[in-house]
């Protein structure tokens, strides 16, 4: 079982697994978001995550003190994730009923003193959170290590935890890509989200059914393409970023076999059995259509299906594109991901010369 | 939010408030958690415990100051303190009113001491205004001047007035302690009987825990002046690399390590122990005072850290010592810890860092054990070891093999030295755990065959100069032990005393029969080495031909009928070419590869393999070969291998070894080839360090050797740097090192092996104590190149050395620095005696019967000790003197009696028993005798 497990963290396997669990978590939003559901979701998860502590590698990681953050944000995602779902399965209901939703009761709306009733509570919090912080300090001791020493890096080298994310989309993309052009669009993307989001819908309230696109498309960026990366980043990469199953030892002289080929090589070694053309344009000339096609022939394209349709009538042309266009290159790291596992796909687009990899 | 709340309010107030409360008494409680856990320190338990122990050492010490104090003493000062205190109430008017005198005089003193200050004030001011007014010719000058001497005649009264009243002081003080002097008698004899109980109690009283010692310590106050506190050393000469930048080390391990440095405390478990070696370390008086090398300079670890047992990266010494500290301590490996403490009997590798470039280091003998071992395997000839450059060849020249032995021998040897000998140094290529497979061995067989050709095939002819006319054996076997063979080499037929020397500078002698081809060869290489090989450190002993041929005749005798039978197998030539293909595919397609070899002709293919052969094992580094010179060792360099991270060493599938340096160097020291274990690795990518067969024991030693070998650097001011002195005598005692002087002689205490061999020393080579102050540099120098015997007893014999003049030079200028000798002491000037000094000393020279051991010369009786006509161009005359007054402080164990001992004379008669003036006396004559040999009247 543990070796199964082990076999199926790996990214080629977790990832479509959670993919599609995340999938089904967003179609049966109603059978997720009961009570029922989150106890027997405790229920299972309990002993399951009792069996994993026994045993000795994964608690040795779980205990790391860097990761203690990690362990207590997968605690908490899982709540709040269950939670808006919960809240929106029961306004949906009411208001498939015609019934308005719970928030826009009048015994809600009823307005109520800022003090004592939110500033005395917010006290409260930071109490509360002080108390937490010191507490925790006091029994994980800062994890200082040894001086830094330039000419021996410390083998697995991990960024802080909030970065690992990035740190394992460095995997799939150069540099320029993983660090600078794709966190530059998820920082601009969400502070456009107020300027492109025109749905007056779910204001003030829980509720999936009326802002159906702007919620999965939102949660699968958060949930599968940065919380499921910082976990596989902290948790399943060891020594040279290998990947290691959460049962496995961290031996250090572990090897895989990655040996990666660019598509332009594809097509004029494999496909056209000729050399490589000298002019690295036209070498190139495929990545290059492709991925002119996939950033500007795909929202055109978009626009003949109904969805496209729709919301180009919501939100107008400049918002459509722009949507799109974030979609787009939120989709290009799955799609990478999976051409790498499937093709072992290097580069899409191959021009070292220029330092230009994509 | 379903009860309804008064308008306005979503929560209920009084709930709010007790969540309020409830929140403020948990911040409260950590508050008091954060400074508890802050308090809380286990060095703080040790320092208390200390404190105890420190206490209970005192206690016993005070118990035993009172049993040193005679009680009846002491009760009979008290009964005469009560008798002068009884004596003193009797003159108690008259204290009283000297008393009463004596207040007077002391208030009239004070009232004098401002007076006299005021006018002496008054003086200096007023000198000053009438200098300048003098020099400017002002008219007040004259009235200044007045007032000036009146000032000083007051002055002058005053301190008359002043005198006066202390003398009268004094007086009335003496007549005060007359009046009661048994009073005070009595009290200063107390105070001395019991002055170091007092003491005691004072030290005692401070030990105990009072409330001031709570308050000090109390949580919240602690950081005033806490008594309980962290103790550090700074070492400014002994930096860490924190890698951008050195900073001085910070020990702190005296926190809990609290009476490292001081006596009495050897008794204590640790943490509390005295430090066992305090004469050379800690101790302010030793040479490695802690307040200027800390404790991890040598033991290594994070001396700065004292959370907790396990943050300063204490390693246990052993599996039982670890089982115990995980129960006691919950230790654990250390984690990201560049290098962690050494175990306790690694500690002498820190020495290394600090001592680099010394043959030997007086003091850490399991360091020098570890070097001796190095040098006797040879480590340094593949691996590359700073300081280590210098060293000889370790195995002979194999320039003229040809001549020596027989293609045979040399195939079997080269494939199972120990099965030839087991004592053998030479390591096992083949036949080891990783080669072992049948297409391995086929391809070593061909390797070796390949490598016999080769080698022949450059060695030149050797023609023997004698010829082997058959001896005695029995009496070479005697002359083997008796003329000093054994200091360098182990002999079968004196297994007992092979193993009582542990000779390693030559060969184990063993089937010699069976190795040497040719008899003649045999005599000329024991009659003169060099003529074989020029640089052999092999000496010559001046054997006679006869006893060359017995000796070779005993050698010769020695046959190993086993190793005789073998037939080694003859080379695979189609085997041949497929490894010499493999070479060449190294750069070339298997084409060209195999168009190259098939463009050879057969005998060039076994050369050419042979010397790709000899190449890849690496048989040039320790045995000089034609064609491979200024070649590279094939090991790595081992001068940092002490710093190498632990995730550098290949521990491959060996999971039991111990996952630390020292757990591989020792693993890789008594079996190199295990890491092949489990591993699918191709003919020529195999392990080729060889295997040594050593034991547990000289692995471990080496294994202290090599971790010593660390890239800290040591500041120049930390590090010890030989002074002009120290140097030449290091480079001395790198010449009689590569001679293997030490073999025989002990120097200063180092070496001297073959000793262990005699019943009696005095049977064995001469101790060499202060040698350089011992002997005339002019006189050793012409001894090395031409050496006579000096003591006609002694069957052993001082050989003579191959050595070049440069050598010989190194040796005497070594000998002389290191017994702080500047140069030769010039004594050719004639002796002058004093009046009756001759006499005296012809007296005394007969009285001691100087003849009957020093006979040459004297009588005709066999001579047990030097002959003393040649003592004056030898022996320096300080050192005569000196040796005269004490024989044994130079030579433990001489039969040279000591005439005077403690400095007292046994003829009372002559020169009044002045032990100095008769060993002078002595001196003179000796020096006299030396000088005028033929004419001297003493002469018989």
């Amino acid at each position: 079982m543990k070796h199964f497990i082990n076999i199926i963290a790996d990214p080629i396997f977790s990832f479509p697994i959670f993919s599609l669990l995340f999938f089904a978590m967003i179609k049966w939003y109603r059978v997720v978001g009961t009570k029922k559901f989150a106890w027997i979701f405790l229920a299972i998860s309990v002993p399951v995550t009792v069996w994993f502590l026994a045993d000795p590698q994964f608690i040795k990681i779980i205990l790391w003190p860097d990761n203690i953050p990690i362990n207590i944000l997968v605690i908490l995602i899982v709540f709040l994730t269950w939670f808006p779902l919960y809240k929106a399965a029961e306004n949906d209901k009411r208001l498939e009923q015609g019934l308005e939703p719970v928030e826009a009761l009048p015994e809600n709306r009823e307005k109520v003193w800022a003090w004592p009733n939110l500033v005395y509570t917010e006290l409260f919090a930071i109490i509360a959170g002080t108390i937490f912080l010191v507490v925790w300090a006091i029994i994980f001791k800062a994890p200082l290590e040894e001086p830094a020493n330039p000419t021996w890096a410390p083998n697995p080298a991990k960024a802080p935890w909030y970065f690992l994310g990035l740190q394992e989309m460095l995997v799939y993309f150069d540099p320029w890509m993983a660090g600078v052009v794709l966190p530059g669009l998820i920082v601009v993307g969400l502070i456009a989200i107020p300027y492109l989001d025109t749905n007056p819908k779910g204001n003030g309230y829980y509720c999936f059914q009326d802002r159906k696109f702007a919620i999965t498309g939102f949660l699968y960026g958060w949930l599968v393409l940065w919380i499921y990366l910082i976990i596989v980043g902290t948790f399943l990469r060891g020594p040279n970023w290998t990947f290691y199953g959460p049962f496995e030892y961290w031996d250090f002289h572990k090897v895989v076999a990655e040996y990666n080929v660019n598509l332009s090589e594809f097509l004029w070694l494999k496909w056209l059995n000729t050399s490589m053309p000298k002019n690295i344009f036209v070498r190139e000339a495929l990545g290059i259509a492709l991925t002119f096609a996939y950033l500007i022939g795909l929202p055109f394209i978009s626009l003949k299906t109904k969805f496209g349709k729709d919301l180009l009538e919501k939100v107008g042309t400049m918002r459509y594109y722009i949507v799109i266009f974030l979609v787009i290159s939120m989709g290009s790291l799955p799609i990478k991901m999976v051409l790498r596992w499937l093709f072992s796909l290097k580069y899409i687009v191959a021009l070292p010369e220029i330092e230009l990899n994509l | 939010m379903s009860k309804k709340q008064e308008p306005g309010m979503a929560y209920d107030m009084s709930k709010l408030n007790k969540v309020f409360a409830i929140l403020s008494i948990g911040l409260l409680i950590t508050t008091f958690w954060v400074f508890l856990d802050d308090y809380i320190r286990p060095w703080k338990a040790v320092q208390l415990e200390a404190l105890q122990i420190r206490q209970s050492k005192l206690k016993e010490k005070v118990e035993e100051a009172k049993k040193n104090i005679d009680q009846e003493k002491l009760s009979a000062l008290e009964s005469q303190l009560a008798q002068g205190q009884k004596d003193a109430e009797g003159r108690v008017d008259q204290i009283s009113k000297v008393q009463a005198e004596m207040k007077a005089i002391e208030r009239d003193i004070k009232q004098e001491t401002i007076v006299n200050g005021r006018l002496n004030s008054m003086v200096s001011a007023t000198t000053f205004k009438y200098e300048i007014a003098n020099s400017h010719g002002d008219a007040n000058a004259q009235s200044l001047l007045k007032t000036l001497r009146n000032f000083k005649k007051d002055f002058e009264l005053s301190r008359d007035r002043m005198k006066m009243l202390e003398s009268t002081m004094k007086e009335k003080t003496k007549l005060l302690d007359s009046l009661q002097a048994e009073k005070l008698q009595a009290e200063k004899s107390i105070e001395e009987t019991t002055r170091t109980l007092d003491l005691l109690k004072l030290s005692l009283a401070k030990t105990n825990v009072t409330p001031v010692f709570a308050i000090r310590n109390a949580p919240f106050l602690d950081f005033l002046d806490p008594t309980l506190k962290i103790q550090q050393i700074v070492i400014n000469n002994v930096t860490d690399d924190r890698y951008f930048v050195s900073v001085p080390k910070v020990d702190r391990c005296i926190t809990c390590h609290t009476f490292i440095d001081q006596t009495g405390y050897e008794d204590q478990p640790n943490p509390h122990k005295t430090h066992p070696n305090l004469e050379l370390m800690v101790a302010t008086d030793s040479k490695h005072p802690m307040k200027q090398f800390g404790c991890t300079s040598c033991h290594g670890g994070e001396g700065h850290r004292v959370h907790d047992f396990n943050s300063a990266a204490h390693i246990p010494q052993n599996e039982e010592q670890k089982a115990e500290w995980i129960e006691k301590y919950n230790w654990h490996e250390p984690h990201k810890i560049p290098q962690p403490m050494f175990k306790l009997q690694h500690t002498e590798a820190s020495c290394v860092k600090c001592h680099q470039g010394v043959e030997h280091l007086p003091g850490a003998n399991k360091l020098n054990a570890g070097w001796e071992k190095m040098e006797e395997y040879g480590c340094y000839a593949c691996h590359k070891i700073e300081g280590w450059e210098h060293k000889r060849m370790p195995g002979p020249s194999l320039q003229k093999i040809s001549s020596k032995i027989t293609k045979e021998f040399f195939k079997n040897w080269v494939w199972s030295p120990k099965g030839f000998n087991q004592h053998a140094k030479m390591p096992a290529f083949f036949a080891q755990s990783n080669n072992s497979k049948p297409e391995f061995m086929e391809k070593n067989i061909v390797e070796v065959n390949a490598m016999a050709e080769y080698i022949w095939d450059k060695a030149e002819g050797y023609k023997p100069f004698a010829k082997y006319q058959g001896g005695n054996a029995e009496k070479g076997k005697e002359l083997i032990k008796e003329v000093g063979c054994m200091g360098c080499h182990g002999v079968e037929g004196w297994d007992a005393e092979s193993k009582k020397v542990g000779a390693y500078a030559g060969p184990y002698l063993t089937g010699t029969g069976s190795k040497v081809k040719s008899p003649d060869w045999l005599v000329s290489w024991l009659i003169k080495p060099s003529h074989y090989q020029e640089d052999t450190i092999m000496p010559s002993l001046r054997l006679t031909d006869k006893e060359a041929n017995d000796i070779a005749a005993y050698l010769l005798s020695m046959r190993n009928t086993k190793f005789d039978k073998l037939k080694f197998e003859t080379l695979n030539e189609d085997l041949r070419d497929e490894l010499l293909v493999e070479y060449f595919a190294a750069f070339d397609t298997l084409e060209v590869a195999e168009q190259k070899v098939a463009a050879m002709s057969d005998r060039e293919r076994t050369l050419e393999l042979g010397y790709r052969s000899v190449g890849k094992y690496g048989c040039y580094s320790c045995h000089s070969i034609e064609g491979f010179d200024g070649r590279q060792g094939i090991g790595p360099e081992l001068t940092k291998e002490g710093s190498k991270p632990l995730t550098q060493f290949g521990f491959n599938q060996q999971h039991d070894i111990e996952h630390s340096r020292d757990g591989w160097i020792k693993a890789h020291l008594i079996n190199p080839r295990r890491w092949d274990g489990g591993l699918d690795k191709p003919f020529k990518d195999l392990t080729r360090m060889p295997n040594f067969y050593m034991t547990e024991k000289e692995a471990e030693s080496m294994t202290l050797a090599i971790l010593g070998q660390v890239s800290d650097e040591v500041p120049l001011k930390g590090v010890k740097r030989l002074n002009a002195q120290e140097k030449l005598a290091n480079e001395g005692m790198k010449v009689v090192n590569k001679y293997s002087c030490v073999g025989c002689h002990s120097i200063d205490g180092w070496g001297g092996n073959i000793v262990k061999m005699y019943d009696d020393a005095n049977e064995g080579p001469p101790q060499l104590n202060r040698e350089g102050f011992r002997v005339q540099s002019d006189w050793l120098y012409h001894f090395l190149g031409n050496v006579k015997p000096i003591r006609p007893w002694l069957k052993v014999r001082m050989p003579s050395f191959n050595l070049s003049t440069e050598e010989k030079n190194k040796i005497v200028t070594g000998f002389q620095a290191k017994a702080s000798q500047p140069t030769f002491v010039a004594n050719d000037a004639k002796v002058e005696w004093e009046p009756g000094e001759r006499a005296a000393a012809l007296k005394l020279f007969e009285a001691l019967a100087c003849t009957s051991c020093h006979a040459t010369g004297f009588t005709k009786d066999q001579a047990s000790a030097p002959n003393l006509y040649k003592a004056k161009p030898r022996l320096r005359p300080d050192w005569i003197e000196a040796w005269l007054h004490n024989p044994q402080e130079f030579m433990p164990g001489t039969v040279m009696p000591s005439f005077w001992e403690g400095g007292e004379s046994l003829e009372e008669g002559i020169l009044g028993g002045d032990a100095n003036k008769q060993v002078k006396a002595l001196v003179k004559y000796i020096l006299e005798i030396g000088e005028e040999e033929i004419r001297s009247p003493m002469r018989r």
